[in-house]
């Protein structure tokens, strides 16, 4: 593991144990040098005053040249073990005296160097001068004493810095063990929550702060910040929430809305498929009772004609007329039934599309509509190169049906005029069959298209109630719708689409 | 060797003779020592009398009318011969030169702080030394008996070996102080006895 990845604590640890383990060496250091320095000081130092003291002894042993008495003086270094070799020369240079009495041959040198105390391969050498103060030189005293006493000194002074070391060292762990937790600590409380946050996701959680200082503001401004995610995180998943609900909520109205349609559907369907039974049940049964009406109507009729003619003379007036009557309600009757068969047939008849040209088809029925009824005039208004997709001769029974219908209702107008075109409605280009005649209440445009449904009277205006119910039959057959607006006495518009 | 504590090999001012010597010494084998030894006897005494008056006090005023001058003397016959000489020469003690006098009689003796006496008179030391009494003059012989007999410093000839035999009693008397150390290296006579 690299220096950047250690636990903060230990980081701190170390960096702390480093710096007081790089003191406490050079500490150490320095004072195992100071003692090693001044320990060879004093040792010089010593060894100088001894040889003072020993030469100042053999001035006289050297001037009065008794060796006895220098040797003895030598002996005297038996106090100092440390000393391993002493010797006395006189001012020649001879050895005079010697220490101790059996000394290796190359132990003392054969004459005496320059004055003076230096450490010397181990040893400390002196040569001090022999002579009374103020008086001319006797000789030379040489001494050499060993370095036991310094490197026993130094590792003395080596082994306390090491314990020295050593405890400190681990006082100083104990401490830096301590105290790194008033810096480490909130760190890792820090830490410690931010683990808590990214791993859980709980951002309720809060860093414990430990104190006033730069990490205090740093747990305060992570706490700020946990509060406002916090917030942030409890908005999110209220609409979050919300949103669910509403989904759901979506999701359920949609499904009870499919639902619901689905059996609307189903009924829609049923009903369909009832009301196409029932439409075919009662168009069978229309045609048959219309057909079926017809055989005794013609023998009503035939035998109130033959009444009429072969028996006109024995009846009276009022019995003549009666019977006027009974023709004219058969008659009426048999018109009754031919339209009903007629829309039956619509109903029923086989479609067989081909573009048909509907401005051709209104200009045939108005011609035919004014050489029929020359009685009357009226103007029609036909435009050119209407053409449309349908069953032609559907389409000439719708179309008829509509332009007889303006013929009819603007009977009782002085200047009746019938249009036949196609104008823009709502965006659709539906075609339209407008008249200038008794128009209808708009409250009844629902009605229109019923079957027996009238709005005059059959005194006012002649019909069945059959043709529109037709008309809309056959439009709706062709896919297309029919519509109608109008106003009493303002003329009526009939719109269709196909 | 004896001859070793010669003030010979001294660099700053070595005499000719003394570096003779010392180069005969050098060349010379054993055989020669002795004779050596012999020939060089009073050069030795020369420098030991020399040397006294490094652990010799003498009282103040035996220097106040001598101006700074150290008198060695020589009473009776001279046994020195030049030797006495070369050794002051040119030497001083703690920045006194030093002078060699020659005396016949203890009466020509005025200013005197070492007296070497003479085999020629130390027949009759009692009486020299009476004429000394209480001066401030460090008596020194080799005759036989000497400081027995009141002297304060005889020179003791064993085996080649030059020693030294004090009589502390009597320099007290003169008013000299004889440094310990000398009295170590020295056989203390008492002719009073204890």
């Amino acid at each position: 593991m690299s220096l950047r990845d250690w636990p903060i604590k230990q980081k701190l640890t170390a960096i702390l144990l480093l710096i007081s383990g790089l003191v406490l060496l050079l500490t150490s250091a320095a004072f195992v040098t100071y003692e090693v320095v001044a320990f060879r000081q004093t040792t010089l130092k010593n060894l100088s005053t001894l040889g003072r003291v020993i030469a100042a002894n053999s001035t006289a042993s050297l001037a009065f040249a008794n060796e006895t008495d220098a040797t003895e003086v030598l002996s005297a270094l038996r106090g100092e073990p440390h000393v391993v070799a002493a010797g006395l020369y006189d001012k020649d240079g001879r050895l005079f005296a010697r220490y101790p009495a059996v000394l290796p041959g190359d132990a003392l040198p054969a004459a005496p160097e320059r004055d003076g105390y230096r450490f010397d391969h181990g040893y400390v050498i002196g040569l001090q001068p022999v002579a009374e103060v103020g008086n001319p030189r006797l000789g030379t005293l040489y001494l050499k004493a060993d370095m036991k006493a310094v490197s026993r000194t130094l590792r003395l002074s080596a082994a306390i810095a090491a314990g020295v070391m050593a405890i400190s060292l681990l006082a100083a762990y104990f401490l830096a063990a301590v105290l790194q937790g008033r810096i480490s600590q909130p760190i890792l409380a820090l830490a410690e929550t931010a683990r808590a946050v990214s791993t859980r996701q709980d951002y309720s959680v809060r860093a414990p702060k430990l104190g006033e200082d730069e990490l205090g503001v740093l747990t305060d401004a992570f706490n700020q910040m946990l509060g406002r995610i916090e917030d942030q995180d409890r908005a999110l998943r209220k609409s979050k929430e919300e949103l669910r609900r509403y989904a759901t909520e979506l999701e359920q109205r949609v499904s009870d809305r499919t639902h619901e349609l689905q059996e609307r559907n189903e009924a829609l369907r049923r009903n369909a498929a009832e009301l196409l039974a029932a439409n075919q049940e009662l168009d069978a049964f229309a045609y048959s009772v219309s057909h079926d009406l017809r055989a005794p109507l013609r023998s009503i009729d035939g035998f109130s004609q033959v009444l009429l003619e072969d028996s006109a003379a024995q009846l009276d007036d009022g019995g003549r007329a009666a019977l006027h009557r009974v023709r004219a309600a058969t008659q009426r009757m048999g018109t009754l039934i031919d339209d009903l068969l007629k829309l039956a047939r619509v109903t029923r008849a086989e479609m067989r599309t081909e573009v048909v040209d509907l401005s051709g088809m209104a200009r045939d029925i108005a011609d035919e509509l004014q050489r029929t009824t020359s009685t009357r005039q009226v103007e029609f208004a036909i435009a050119p190169g209407l053409k449309a997709r349908g069953d032609p001769r559907l389409l000439r029974v719708a179309l008829e049906n509509l332009l007889r219908n303006g013929w009819k209702y603007t009977a009782k107008q002085p200047r009746p005029r019938v249009e036949f075109g196609s104008i823009d409605v709502n965006g659709e280009r539906p075609f339209m069959v407008r008249d200038n005649g008794a128009g209808f209440d708009m409250k009844y445009a629902d009605k229109l298209f019923g079957v027996f449904q009238r709005l005059h009277s059959a005194a006012e205006f002649e019909g069945t109630g059959v043709g529109l119910a037709t008309v809309r039959r056959i439009i709706t057959r062709h896919g297309g719708r029919i519509w109608a607006e109008g106003a009493v006495d303002q003329g009526a518009t009939f719109y269709f689409t196909l | 060797m004896f001859a070793r504590a010669a003030k010979l090999g001294d660099r700053r001012g070595m005499p000719l003779a003394g570096a003779f010597a010392f180069a005969v010494l050098l060349v010379a084998g054993p055989g020669l020592a002795a004779q050596t030894a012999r020939a060089s006897e009073y050069q030795v005494k020369a420098v030991f009398l020399f040397n006294f008056a490094q652990f010799v006090d003498w009282p103040a005023e035996a220097s106040a009318d001598s101006d700074t001058t150290l008198v060695i003397g020589v009473l009776g016959d001279d046994p020195f011969g030049g030797v006495l000489d070369q050794t002051v020469r040119d030497e001083r003690l703690n920045g006194r030169p030093f002078q060699v006098r020659r005396y016949q009689s203890v009466d020509e003796i005025k200013i005197c702080h070492i007296l070497f006496i003479s085999r020629s008179e130390a027949g009759r030391p009692e009486g020299i030394l009476a004429g000394l009494k209480h001066r401030p003059i460090l008596t020194v012989s080799d005759a036989e008996g000497f400081a027995e007999r009141g002297g304060m410093i005889r020179f003791v000839t064993d085996r080649s070996r030059i020693r030294l035999q004090i009589n502390p009693e009597a320099a007290e008397a003169a008013h000299l102080t004889i440094s310990s150390k000398l009295l170590r290296v020295a056989e203390i006579i008492s002719p009073t006895g204890r």
